[in-house]
């Protein structure tokens, strides 16, 4: 586990495209924090660091949004969803399993469908204003590489 | 009788048309999940290729599963749309019995298909003659379950299927000389194996475009909860 504090809304960017421009196809992050604590915010970010050209809007009605980047962007929020069973008939598997990286918003709401190895990261609201502390944590080759890689101390 | 068998239940998306007597064109692609684009042309290129109308076609038939949500619905709803325009007969076949009828041998073939989180869409036939006996009928199962099963109950199995390809070294360990490996060619989905195993079993399956479903075979949430449990 890794926490981070990040001062403002710019470094909280930079930490986004950073982590944006180390996934690779079959990355799933899942993302949780608090309504307001930037979720969507940071997934912009991401998308930046993933070369994603539109403009990435909250999925919170669409369920899932699809970006075109270096790779593809599957974007998704379950806050609505009663379940895993609501997920099911929206297909996940084609895009949790696919040649594209996927970022589930309240992720910890279908975490037993979710795969084992991901990268699950909280965001919240830290003392200052615009300050965020972002949590890391996961299991995988996958998220060992990309916490090294963030290079954080 | 002309059949045009689709499988797009895998990453493998297979169209093929067959009569009693020959294979007349299969077409398959296994590159990503971009279904719903690929299959209509590649459907056209086999026909067009063979100088055949749609409407020479005398029986649709599709994989109706286990296998990806979005890649069932879209073979289901092409095959149904079709033999509905057309007025046709439609048969559905099972994704695994499917893979099972690509192994010509006698033994227990085991076809398996990634479920994910460790678990396959499996099911056990025996060759029996032409056809193929269920040993046991598809199901969910968690893949160290199922080698528990094979090992107590089996020898002489061939495996096939994406599954195979994924727990090959787990299967290995667990049933050693006691399991074969199908070659590359026969590992996928074939809609050739659709088509004729349609042709065989349309009189004894009451399949229309109106009921014609996918099985998805997924365990629902308060199912995987009294599993977890229980386990």
């Amino acid at each position: 586990m890794v926490k981070i504090v990040l001062k403002g809304l710019e470094e909280t960017e930079e930490f986004g495209k950073k982590l944006g421009s180390l996934l690779q196809a079959g990355d799933l992050i899942s993302l949780t924090g608090d309504l307001g604590a930037g979720k969507t915010t940071l997934t912009k970010s991401i998308g930046l660091g993933l070369g994603v050209a539109d403009y990435i809007t909250s999925p919170t009605f669409t369920l899932i949004n699809e970006y075109r980047g270096r790779v593809m962007l599957y974007h998704f929020d379950v806050y609505r969803l009663e379940g895993a069973d609501d997920l099911l008939d929206l297909g996940y598997e084609d895009y949790f399993y696919s040649n594209g990286v996927t970022i589930v918003e309240w992720g910890d709401k279908i975490e037993n469908i979710l795969p084992e190895e991901r990268i699950n990261i909280n965001i919240e609201k830290g003392k200052e204003l615009d300050e965020r502390i972002v949590t890391l944590s996961g299991k995988g080759e996958r998220f060992e590489k990309i916490v090294r890689e963030l290079n954080l101390n | 009788m002309k059949v045009l068998a689709i499988d797009t239940s895998t990453m493998m998306a297979t169209c093929a048309v067959l009569d009693e007597e020959r294979l007349l064109g299969e077409f398959s692609l296994n590159q990503d999940m971009s279904h719903s684009e690929n299959l209509i042309p590649m459907v056209k290129e086999i026909m067009d290729n063979l100088k055949l109308e749609i409407s020479d076609i005398d029986l649709f038939a599709a994989s109706i599963g286990p296998g990806s949500f979005t890649g069932l619905r879209i073979g289901i709803a092409t095959v149904k749309s079709l033999a509905h325009v057309l007025d046709k007969p439609v048969v559905g076949i099972s994704t695994l019995e499917g893979l099972a009828f690509n192994i010509v041998r006698s033994g227990i073939i085991v076809p398996m298909i990634d479920a994910r989180r460790n678990r396959v869409y499996t099911a056990i036939y025996k060759k029996d003659g032409q056809r193929l006996k269920s040993l046991l009928d598809p199901t969910t199962m968690d893949i160290d379950e199922l080698l528990e099963l094979l090992d107590k109950e089996h020898t002489n199995i061939v495996v096939n299927g994406n599954g195979a390809s994924l727990y090959r070294d787990k299967i290995k360990d667990k049933l050693k000389d006691r399991v074969e490996f199908a070659p590359i060619s026969l590992n996928s989905p074939r809609a050739a194996s659709i088509a004729e195993l349609a042709l065989i079993k349309k009189d004894e399956i009451e399949h229309n475009y109106y009921n014609l479903v996918p099985i998805y075979l997924k365990e629902s949430q308060a199912q995987q909860d009294i599993r977890k449990r229980e386990g």
